[in-house]
């Protein structure tokens, strides 16, 4: 027994006891009827091979350890961006306490979300009435200034219609007839969590701006100086929507944030547990028609919105999750050019302090080689950024990336002379990564919590950047935008690069005469 | 101020009326059956269960894949579990269980993956099975090594009239009678996890013990032989059960499902008896192989050195004398480190109380491990429990109790908000609710990332573990100080 | 797009229905009316009459070689036929498969985002035989049909079909804006055909928009994968179509909530005009052997 009140031995340590060790070799000789341990080995190292890499990429049906979520998932995250705004997402409930969960572990906050709980009656007959009573119920009990309807892939199958549903349970007295219900479609089987949030987001502005459904006259628009700024699906939201506010106060610009989720996904802990904190008014929303343009910071996460926008006679801007000098340069240019207000001087100083910590560091990373994947946008903004380091983005994949997608990072690659021998991949999973990185290895990995795996079976350091990170705290606090967002990242790889040298010469008597104190 | 049975009884009734009053009346009589007080004498604890869940409440249940994928099936670690449709429902399952185990990932062991056929629109359109038979195929190629596959059925795969049985069966054909079990758990069937974690039984009972026949007659039996069902080694519990019945002389051949693998699940029809600790997913299948092998089960409760003497007395007691003194033996044994944890998180813990909210087992099996610590429980409930769990139940819970049924989120918040538990005890979906209120919480699903709770060696972690989130310094920061006498007060 | 009129022919199979509209709409081509078919069935025959094609390469099979729907170009899937009507078909998977409701919404979906439905002053969705599900009722959604023609004939079954079918428009008809056209009847040359039609109707809350008269020459046409329009635009039968198209370009607007009624009352109807026996009901339920005894 080697359990002990004093010092109580966690599963890190207890199951490593004699006792524990000789359970294990017992269970499985004797009962688990396992692989040999040759076996085992062969097969291992065989999946380490080029033949193994042919074999994998030539896969057509299967999909391991994907690098994306569904639709209904974004469908959420956009929609708690908004005041007082509850998500309805109409279909199985257990959909519901998936993102739930998923988005708990990740922000470490409530999520708060319901679903029409559809069963099998609901599956034969339709949802109609899940969703009158539904909606009378979390229209009473949590008091919400607007309900976000969004549906899981069961309720697309059966082709429920959403806008027919929400007008005959207001018309069944399940909610005011004014009472904001947007909705959207989004079908778990096409696209992402970046196409929900998309969805959602057209959703709502189509909601507001082309009168609310048919129920009233759709608005007018009325051009004035202010700018909209939408953030896409980001894992970054709380830091980086908090970066951008405060860039946007130091030059001056009005600005309404669509979808800011910035505050619900940062709560304090004060004896008061919120529901709803923050996000755009129902008001901005409407307003925000009126504004003279439109940034998105994620191209791919806008796909829908910013065309829908553009219609509406604004000028719209995309970015890939912009990060690094250069990025951020072209940034808050834009930003300039539209809004007419010059970029001052205190950005200009932040931007010297992010190339002056570049330039104290940059022989550490020069040369270095990266493998990347998350979404595709992220992606982009942290290859441009290695290429400006100087580092190469050896490998860079996205599950929910398509065609336009690769073209785009191809262009990235062939503007420098770091991207000569880099590769894209659209639509690959982790497990692809996987027989990359032992292939073709590279020095460090950058994604998101999976990537640990990798990291296990390849050796490859992680540097856990991306959605979602479940097991690192607060990370999302941070800005990834902006010249100090860069500095982050910019820490965040150097931290796991001196990590690594330290870890590779701490040897005594062997190796650490490199374990050097000055770096 | 503490109340008298009475009072509270009086205070639960007032407090389930005022929740009740939001509701739309429809939901409130629908809801009021759910909610009520445990009465000392009765034979079950006054609550309705396993019925649909409302619409728009936000229950804190989930669906029958979740119940068969990942809990019954995901964590058998030599096979590969497909989620069978879009991509989501195997992102949000993946690894996130805990279900500990030992083997190579991606080689010979494939628990923390997530194998899917992402299904797209075309798939949706024109029916999933033929992707389903190359999605088999280029398993067997890049996962040589895999014991067998389930096909985890998610909602899609029902609605647009897939045959995955019939594809199960051309495939095992082609790979010489290899394991292939469709499972139909779609998400929209029955009312919570339960109905998944009953078709996941069936399915190992249709597809693994039917169809298999004895794939291995070289196995030698014992006198001793025991399988522990219904462990899934979240955080190591299993193996911190599995010490102790070996150490008590019994030999355990099989481990239902944590760090399980398929030749277990196999050879269970061997065993002498059944021990079941999650009676809410595993009760069928014990059921079953009473009936068809006439192998005894029997519950047992490893939480708290209370219910795991009770427990090891009673497993012994289907053995002969020298089982029973094994299991003596342990419990002296153990005594002393049980003796030095009270000693040490006692004093701690004396007269805390707490609410609990968790699945189908443990809101009654740790009750004991709590009252061990002299803490007490005042309020409990069940995400998917039915009318033999609240039975049970009775068996544990004081005079009084306040119990909920698949209790919704504003329930819940009401309730500890007016009770103001020392700790609550429920999910990663509960668990910043309750913290933002300061109330200090514990995950009962996942040991919070600690663990195992299981056992001897569980119990002074769990001990440790209620202590520091309880008697944490963080609580006392929660509120302003120069708000206390003002709004927050 | 707002002068745009959607206008869907539904009906059971079988009953013409393809026929049917495809000449109505090849009439109001004539009348220099710019159309755009969606065939909306499976069996993807909604256009084959102004394509003089067999069928048509679908939305649906052209989607699942190229990957995905976002791989199409409208080019790919929108096929110019007589008196350039256009034309596409949403197709489906073989029976006994998949979802082709499912199929329904993602053509229609592509359709409007990749602009289909600019430059034209009809569009026409084809439906099959009854709105079996969610998917099948895509067309009559708010923004879509706006007017719904339901192709009947004296038939039992085709009546039964109608009455369906209004139920499905029903349901849509407060939220959605949808309303009912008319009836089409197509005659079969059963007893008292007309009469039934128009007492149908009049039990709908609706008119019998056109009674159109058996001609061979529909069937010489078909054989050559003609409408009656292009192949003898001199017969009578293709004045008959002109007539219809006349009366539902004239009918923009004047469509109604449709009152369904019960199986009773249909079968009342049916019995009333001696299409249905009276049913013994003393005899209900009883074997030839019980009955002989």
């Amino acid at each position: 027994m080697s359990q002990n009140a004093e010092k109580v031995l966690d599963h890190f340590n207890l199951f490593r006891q004699p006792e524990y060790v000789e359970l294990f070799e017992n269970k499985k000789k004797e009962f688990e009827f396992a692989e040999s341990d040759d076996k085992v080995e062969e097969v291992r190292e065989w999946a380490k091979t080029w033949e193994y890499r042919e074999k994998n990429f030539a896969r057509e049906a299967l999909t391991v350890n994907p690098a994306k979520a569904c639709q209904p998932l974004g469908a959420v995250f956009a929609a708690v961006g908004f005041e007082g705004t509850i998500p309805f997402v109409h279909g199985s409930q257990g959909c519901v306490a998936y993102y739930r969960s998923h988005f708990s572990r990740h922000f470490k906050e409530p999520s708060s979300c319901v679903s029409s709980s559809m069963t099998e009656d609901a599956a034969v007959f339709g949802g109609l009435s899940n969703m009158v009573d539904g909606l009378a119920n979390t229209y009473n009990m949590y008091q919400p200034k607007m309900i976000s309807v969004s549906t899981t892939c069961m309720a697309e199958v059966i082709g429920d219609d959403l806008n027919a549903f929400i007008k005959t349970a207001k018309e069944k007295g399940s909610l005011p007839a004014e009472f904001d219900v947007p909705f959207a479609h989004t079908p778990a089987f096409v696209g992402s969590h970046i196409t929900g949030y998309d969805n959602v987001l057209k959703g709502i502005l189509w909601h507001f701006w082309d009168g609310k459904a048919g129920t009233t006259a759709p608005l007018t628009r009325v051009p004035n100086e202010k700018i909209n700024f939408i953030g896409g699906f980001d894992g970054y939201t709380v830091g980086n929507l908090r970066e951008v506010k405060r860039i946007f106060d130091l030059m001056g610009v009005e600005y309404t944030i669509l979808a800011d989720n910035s505050d619900v996904w940062d709560t304090p802990t004060d004896g008061t547990f919120r529901m709803y904190d923050g996000g755009t008014t129902l008001e901005e929303t409407a307003n925000a028609l009126h504004a003279k343009a439109t940034i998105s910071m994620q191209e791919f996460s806008t796909e829908k919105t910013l065309p829908f926008i553009a219609e509406h006679g604004q000028e719209t801007v995309a970015f890939n999750h912009p990060i690094g000098v250069k990025a951020t340069d072209a940034f808050l240019m834009e930003i300039s050019r539209i809004t007419g207000k010059p970029i001052p001087e205190a950005l200009e100083k932040e931007r010297g302090r992010l190339v002056d910590a570049i330039a104290d560091s940059t022989a550490h990373i020069h040369g270095q080689k990266f493998a990347i994947y998350g979404d595709p946008d992220l992606c982009l903004g942290l290859a441009a950024f290695l290429l400006e380091l100087g580092a190469e983005p050896t490998h860079v994949l996205a599950t929910n990336g398509g065609k336009a997608w690769e073209k785009k990072v191809q262009e990235l690659f062939d503007s420098s002379p770091f991207g000569k021998n880099c590769h894209v991949y659209a639509g690959k999973d982790l497990w692809h990564m996987r027989s990359l990185l032992f292939t073709e290895p590279v020095d460090f990995l950058i994604g998101n919590t999976y990537g640990k795996y990798l990291e296990r079976d390849t050796g490859t350091p992680l540097i856990r950047i991306g959605f979602p990170v479940f097991d690192r705290h607060h990370h999302h606090r941070y800005p990834v935008w902006g010249y100090q967002g860069a500095m982050n990242v910019l820490v965040w790889i150097l931290d796991k690069i001196f990590d690594e040298m330290d870890k590779n010469t701490i040897v005594p008597a062997k190796t650490d005469y490199s374990y050097d104190i000055i770096r | 101020m503490s109340l008298t049975v009475e009072q509270t009884k009086q205070r639960n009734k007032e407090l389930i009326s005022e929740v009740l009053s939001v509701y739309p009346e429809k939901t409130a009589k629908r809801r009021a059956k759910h909610l009520g007080t445990f009465e000392e004498g009765k034979p079950d604890c006054g609550v309705k269960s396993n019925v649909k869940s409302i619409p728009g409440v936000m229950t804190i249940r989930g669906c029958a894949y979740a119940g068969s994928k990942g809990v019954v099936w995901g964590p058998i670690k030599d096979m590969i579990h497909i989620s069978h449709g879009p991509v989501g429902c195997g992102q949000y399952s993946w690894a996130s269980r805990r279900n500990y185990y030992i083997g190579t990932t991606g080689i010979d062991t494939f628990v923390t993956m997530q194998f899917t056929s992402d299904f797209q629109e075309k798939d949706i359109v024109f029916g999933g099975d033929k992707k389903l038979e190359k999605i088999i195929d280029e398993i067997q190629d890049l996962f040589p090594l895999n014991h067998g596959i389930t096909v985890q059925s998610e909602c899609p795969i029902g609605l647009i009239g897939d045959d995955i049985e019939a594809v199960s069966k051309k495939k095992s054909k082609e790979y010489d009678g290899k394991t292939i079990v469709p499972v139909r758990c779609e998400g929209f069937r029955g009312v919570s996890q339960s109905l998944g974690h009953h078709i996941a039984n069936d399915s190992i009972r249709d597809w693994v013990f039917d169809k298999s026949g004895d794939k291995h007659p070289e196995f030698k039996t014992t006198p001793y032989d025991v399988s522990i069902i219904g462990d899934y080694n979240i955080g190591g519990d299993a193996w911190a059960s599995r010490i102790l019945l070996e150490e008590m002389g019994l030999r355990v051949i099989a481990q239902w499902s944590g760090d399980g693998s398929l030749a277990e699940l196999e050879n269970t029809p061997k065993a002498k008896l059944n021990v079941l600790h999650c009676y809410r997913s595993m009760n069928y299948i014990s059921r079953h192989m009473e009936e068809k092998y006439g192998i005894p089960w029997v519950e047992y409760n490893f939480f708290g050195p209370t219910k795991i003497e009770e427990s090891l007395r009673n497993i012994a007691s289907h053995f002969d004398d020298k089982i029973k003194e094994g299991a003596e033996r342990v419990i002296a044994k153990y005594r002393p480190l049980m003796d030095a944890v009270i000693a040490k998180y006692r004093p701690r813990l004396e007269g805390k109380k707490v609410m609990l909210f968790v699945g189908g087992l443990r809101p009654r099996h740790v009750i004991g491990a709590y009252e061990d610590l002299g803490m007490e429980i005042v309020g409990t409930g069940y995400e998917f429990g039915h009318n033999d769990d609240y039975q049970r139940t009775t068996h544990y819970v004081k005079d009084g109790t306040l119990i909920y049924d698949d209790v919704t989120g504003f329930e819940f918040e009401k309730f500890v908000e007016a009770i103001q538990p020392d700790l609550v005890g429920s999910g990663i979906k509960e668990k910043y609710v309750f913290q933002k209120m300061g109330v200090p919480f514990r995950q009962m699903h996942s040991w919070d990332y600690s663990g195992p709770y299981h056992g001897y060696d569980g119990f002074a972690i769990f001990a440790r573990d209620m202590d520091m989130a309880i008697n944490n310094p963080v609580w006392s920061l929660a509120k302003t100080p120069w708000k206390r006498n003002g709004a927050h007060a | 797009m707002s002068d745009l009129r959607q206008i869907a022919f539904y009906g059971k199979g079988g009953i013409g229905k393809s026929t049917t509209s495809q000449n109505t709409l090849a009439a109001l081509a004539e009348m220099g009316q710019r159309i755009l078919i969606v065939g909306c069935d499976p069996k993807a025959d909604s256009t084959r009459l102004i394509l003089h094609a067999k069928a048509q390469d679908t939305i649906l099979s052209l989607a699942a070689a190229a990957g995905s729907v976002e791989d199409l170009e409208l080019e790919d899937v929108m096929k110019v036929g007589y008196r350039d009507i256009r034309c596409v078909e949403s197709g489906g998977p073989e029976p006994g498969v998949g979802c082709a409701g499912r199929g329904v919404i993602t053509s229609i979906n592509f359709l409007e985002e990749e602009g289909a439905y600019e430059d034209i002053d009809y569009v026409s969705y084809d439906v099959l035989g009854d709105v079996v599900c969610g998917g099948f009722a895509m067309p009559i959604r708010e923004n879509k049909a706006q007017e719904i023609y339901i192709v009947m004939s004296g038939e039992m079954m085709a009546m039964y079909a109608a009455n369906n079918i209004s139920k499905g428009i029903l349901k849509y008809a407060n939220s959605g804006g949808v309303r009912l056209g008319g009836l089409v009847c197509n005659e079969r040359q059963t007893d008292k055909e007309l009469e039934l039609a128009e007492a149908l109707a009049g039990k709908l809350g609706t008119k019998l928009i056109h009674f159109v008269p058996r001609d061979n020459i529909v069937q010489h046409a078909e054989l050559r994968r003609m409408t009656v329009m292009e192949y003898a635009p001199d017969s009578k039968q293709a004045n008959e179509y002109r007539q219809l198209a006349q009366k539902i370009h004239n009918n923009s607007g004047n469509g109604i909530i449709p009152t369904p009624i019960t199986m009773d009352e249909l079968e009342d109807l049916l019995m009333a005009h001696g299409i249905m026996k009276q049913i013994d009901e003393s005899q209900v339920g009883k074997t030839a052997a019980e009955i002989a005894a």
